[in-house]
């Protein structure tokens, strides 16, 4: 299941964050999201490491925790996507293929005239598209 | 990414946003409409970019992001690639159109050139100057597309030989540190 998805954005600013948990653990989850920030960086800085998925927009699994396993993904515009999920066998494909859904989503938002740039995304269909996307994630993963 | 537009709405827009920013809101001040009609392209290559570099690799460096703005870009928005690219190695991309799509069916007002000049040379003046005005807006896409991509930097054109000719010059602030 998936616990948390967040939309950062170039400055590490974040533009959008939704917790699907029943729990109230908001906070916790954006601590999780808040750190994996400096493993994104550190995996663009020293592409060496990254090893195979070197300037792929796909960061793969940034870290574990305990509950929770954390992907990222960074876009050509210095977006970054982050995904925190409770399955601890979690298909690849299956993140980038939710991934690749999210970004799509994403960027139906920020095409909107009216949205600005670099502002928190408020468009309601864009959270109701992502909720649709992290719903069916669990369903792909199960099947 | 399936949907499309016509190419006669996109030049008709184009004139339109031209002439009402001209004649109507900024009538006696065409630096201030110029620079409207180039914020709004701006917005439109921000945007741009995004989706049409949804299913690329990430870019290495300043010279691959030109790379795909002369190639991807170009002809995802203008239907052909450039026709030549230079470089300073200083921060100076000269990107050449022979055959620029958006100015290539421009023409003034018959009317307009018979009462007002009778001779070529001050006609061809007028059609110039009509032509600068139409290339503030790309050139605000790709000045858009570009600080998208994470290079500030500023997009001037070059109109020499319409309509085949169109030359942007492409100039960014930022020294970058390595030899691009």
């Amino acid at each position: 299941m998936i616990a948390c998805v967040a939309v950062v954005g170039h400055q590490n600013n974040p533009l959008y964050i939704q917790s699907f948990t029943e729990a109230d653990d908001a906070l916790k989850l954006h601590h999780i999201v808040h750190c994996s920030l400096d493993v994104v960086d550190e995996r663009v800085n020293n592409p060496k490491k990254s090893g195979p998925t070197l300037n792929e927009t796909f960061l793969g699994l940034l870290y574990p925790t305990e509950n929770y396993k954390v992907y990222g993904y960074l876009t050509n515009t210095k977006v970054k996507f982050i995904l925190v999920t409770t399955d601890l066998d979690v298909r690849d494909a299956d993140v980038r293929n939710f991934f690749r859904r999210f970004h799509a989503a994403y960027i139906d938002a920020v095409s909107n005239p009216f949205h600005v740039p670099g502002k928190k995304i408020t468009s309601r269909t864009f959270a109701e598209r992502v909720s649709t996307i992290v719903k069916s994630f669990g369903l792909s993963s199960a099947g | 990414m399936g949907r499309e537009v016509s190419e006669s709405c996109v030049d008709s827009l184009l004139t339109e946003i031209v002439s009402t920013y001209n004649n109507r809101f900024y009538a006696n001040k065409p630096e201030l409409a110029a620079r409207r009609i180039e914020a709004i392209g701006y917005q439109v290559g921000h945007q741009l970019s995004e989706r049409y570099t949804m299913e690329r690799p990430r870019f290495s460096d300043h010279l691959e992001a030109i790379k795909f703005i002369c190639k991807d870009f170009w002809s995802e928005l203008f239907k052909k690639q450039i026709d030549n690219l230079k470089t300073n190695h200083r921060g100076t991309f000269v990107l050449q159109d022979n055959r620029f799509r958006w100015l290539s069916r421009i023409s003034t007002d018959p009317s307009v050139e018979n009462t007002e000049s009778q001779d070529p040379s001050a006609a061809a003046e007028s059609k110039a100057s009509l032509a600068t005005m139409h290339v503030y807006f790309p050139c605000g896409i790709i000045r858009g597309a570009l600080s998208n991509l994470g290079i500030p930097c500023a997009v001037s054109a070059d109109i020499s030989n319409l309509p085949a000719c169109k030359e942007l010059l492409l100039s960014y602030s930022v020294l970058s540190f390595y030899d691009i």
